[in-house]
């Protein structure tokens, strides 16, 4: 125990002393008030806590992980290189333990820096009184569920391409249930969607005087701006829609004892043209929860543990490659995980695309596979759209990102850097 | 004075390259024993295997072939290592780290409680001659105060058995006699020494026993007064005088 207490204190030490720390502290805090002056913002109060979150604090978590990443592949490395790292193997100290100090470290040190700029955002007046909503989605079936479903119908159609019938099973299955995702329910004109809401009845009778909200993204056929009006009943509570398409409104719902439908939260489209929506992604029922500050918190929680993950993977590299190479390793890995699922979205169906792109997608594929974070939460756009961190997935984060994940990896450092020495 | 506290047996290291293909012997068929309370030297030219034969016996690197065993342990045995310190060729400091905290830092990592570790960093603090300068980061030390912190360090956890590897390297010639001088001390104390050198001179005055090592194989063992007159003359006779460098065409 005092050895790993040594070998934290010791990466401590490096870190602030090497002014890595204080730059990084002083890049942070200089780009969270750079911030309010460089970004241009929409002129709203809404646009400008957007911002503030996205923008602000979102680079300042961006250039953590960069920084965080870059010095984790080097700790270990560069302690190799110069031979430093044969006088700690040659004291009664396991290899986990170096590994594991190392980490704790870089992880304290990211999460100290992180710290300070959370506590302006939370000093700013913008966000002074606001509050966070729960978000729920509607029951429906999964995404794989109706992929099953839709496979024997979909295989049996004539007008499936030949070569989607060719291919194996998985690869249908996949573009099926991106199809599932995508898939879009129209609102014809004077009617009206339903979608069921598990607990809502229960919920408002144990909360009779609080007021919840209804999300909803509408389109329409040309993914044109048209206007769209309508009304929405959710168990007693009742809202008036009246927006624009291609933007998310969220409408506020009041307490009006007009109809009891357990769990339903329903639309009633009163506008002279059909909507679609994606009901998987496009109706949420907002359902208030607490302060900004605990929001922050647990945003913090899940950020914290996200570099953490990052501090793992980089001194996992580390302890096997040179630090060039680890760099290069961690920064290809961390565009993947970035860009890959985007990359997987827009080209679901790798049959329609060419070989080269064929080879490319399965190695994203599989590259995302092996480095994808065991829980990946948007903590920053949950923040800035006032959504609710659960805290049991912050809790699911830390324990993932922070404990399970780092384990995992700085065991395999351990089992590396005896194979290495 | 009889029980092995180093044991190698049959050892062999070859080096091999990306590809597994075999590059170079570094060590062949090494039979070794350092005996509780001795000074053992290791001698050899350069290339010659010492420094593999101690990252070996360290657990740094392992045997392609053979046994080693350190206090009748493997080598990377956490019990073994605990009664090691070890003085690598060259320092290896932390550079920000002051000359009280390397120690402590090397305390820390043998699992010295807080106290010990303090009263045993300025016991030896005084006795490299470096209390003066112990919140001064080491960074800034000339060559021959690195090694004594080096040396401190190596010495912290109070080590049966302590391992040079060149311990005089890059020191002046006050520096070289303080250290065999303490070298000579710490093996009165019943301390076990095991160091490597091509410097001969230094060799002979602190070792008991020596083996000279020529191509990663014994060339020969036995005590220091049995060798002959001049270790040196035995050392150029079982290893090779060396040639002239061929000048002559160079000059012409």
């Amino acid at each position: 125990m005092i050895s790993l207490w040594r070998i934290f204190w010791l990466e401590v030490v490096s870190l602030v002393r090497s002014w890595t720390a204080l730059m990084l502290l002083v890049a942070s805090l200089g780009w969270m008030f750079a911030a309010n002056f460089v970004l241009v913002t929409d002129a709203t109060d809404a646009g400008k806590r957007e911002m503030l979150v996205l923008y602000g604090l979102g680079g300042v978590f961006a250039l953590l992980i960069v920084a965080v990443l870059a010095a984790a592949t080097g700790t270990i490395a560069t302690e190799r290189e110069s031979k430093r790292l044969q006088l700690t193997q040659v004291r009664p100290v396991s290899s986990f333990a170096i590994a594991w100090g190392k980490f704790l470290a870089l992880s304290v040190v990211a999460a100290a820096i992180l710290a300070f700029p959370c506590v302006t955002l939370l000093a700013s007046s913008e966000f002074s009184g606001r509050r966070c909503s729960h978000v729920y989605r509607p029951l429906l079936e999964s995404p794989k569920e109706e992929a099953l479903k839709m496979y024997d119908v979909y295989m049996a159609d004539p007008e499936t391409p030949p070569l989607v019938k060719k291919a194996k099973k998985p690869v249908v299955l996949r573009i099926l249930e991106q199809r599932a995702k995508d898939h879009y329910q129209t609102v014809q004109t004077n009617a009206t969607a339903s979608w069921t809401f598990p607990g809502l009845y229960d919920w408002s009778n144990e909360n009779p005087f609080v007021e919840p909200a209804a999300r909803l993204r509408f389109s329409n056929t040309f993914s044109m701006r048209d206007d769209v009006y309508g009304t929405i009943l959710a168990n007693g509570f009742f809202g008036v829609v009246s927006n624009i398409t291609q933007t998310a409104v969220t409408v506020p719902l009041h307490l009006c004892q007009l109809e009891w439908n357990h769990d339903v939260l329903s639309f009633r489209n009163m506008g002279d043209k059909p909507v679609m929506l994606r009901p998987r992604q496009d109706v949420e029922l907002l359902v208030p929860a607490d302060s900004f500050a605990w929001n922050l918190f647990r945003s913090y929680i899940v950020m914290v543990s996200i570099l953490a993950l990052v501090a793992a993977f980089g001194v996992f590299l580390g302890s096997g490659l040179s630090r060039p190479v680890a760099l290069f390793v961690a920064f290809v890995s961390l565009i993947v995980v970035e860009m890959g699922p985007s990359v997987i979205e827009q080209y679901p169906d790798s049959l329609e695309t060419d070989a080269v792109d064929r080879f490319g997608l399965t190695i994203v594929r599989a590259v995302e596979t092996c480095v994808k974070p065991p829980s990946a939460l948007a903590p920053l756009s949950k923040l800035a759209a006032d959504d609710c961190v659960e805290p049991k997935d912050a809790l699911g984060t830390f324990a993932a990102d922070f404990v399970l994940g780092p384990l995992v990896l700085s065991l395999l450092a351990a089992f590396v850097m005896r194979r290495k020495t | 004075m009889d029980e092995a506290i180093v044991k190698l047996e049959k050892v062999s290291k070859t080096f091999r390259d990306f590809w597994l293909r075999p590059t170079v012997e570094a060590v062949s068929g090494l039979d070794l024993e350092v005996r509780q309370g001795e000074v053992f030297g290791l001698l050899g030219p350069n290339g010659s295997g010492k420094s593999t034969t101690i990252k070996m016996m360290l657990g740094l690197l392992p045997p392609s072939s053979g046994k080693i065993s350190l206090f009748g342990l493997p080598p990377h045995a956490k019990a073994a290592r605990a009664k090691l310190g070890y003085l690598p060729e060259l320092s290896y400091l932390h550079p920000f780290l002051t000359a009280r905290e390397t120690l402590m830092y090397y305390a820390g990592l043998c699992n010295l409680p807080r106290k010990v570790a303090r009263e045993r960093t300025d016991q030896l603090l005084e006795m490299v001659k470096l209390s003066d300068v112990a919140t001064r980061a080491v960074g800034g030390f000339s060559k021959g105060m690195a090694r004594r912190v080096a040396l401190a360090s190596a010495l912290i956890g109070k080590p049966e058995l302590l391992v040079l590897d060149e311990p005089t390297s890059g020191l002046d010639p006050v520096s070289t006699k303080e250290v065999k001088t303490l070298v000579k001390a710490l093996a009165k104390k019943g301390m076990t020494v095991l160091t490597t050198s091509h410097l001969l001179a230094d060799t002979e005055d602190i070792c008991d026993r020596v083996m000279i090592l020529n191509r990663g194989k014994s060339a020969a063992e036995g005590k220091v007064s049995e060798l002959g007159e001049s270790l040196e003359e035995f050392f150029l006779a079982k290893v090779g005088s060396g040639d002239d460098f061929a000048l002559a065409d160079f000059l012409a």
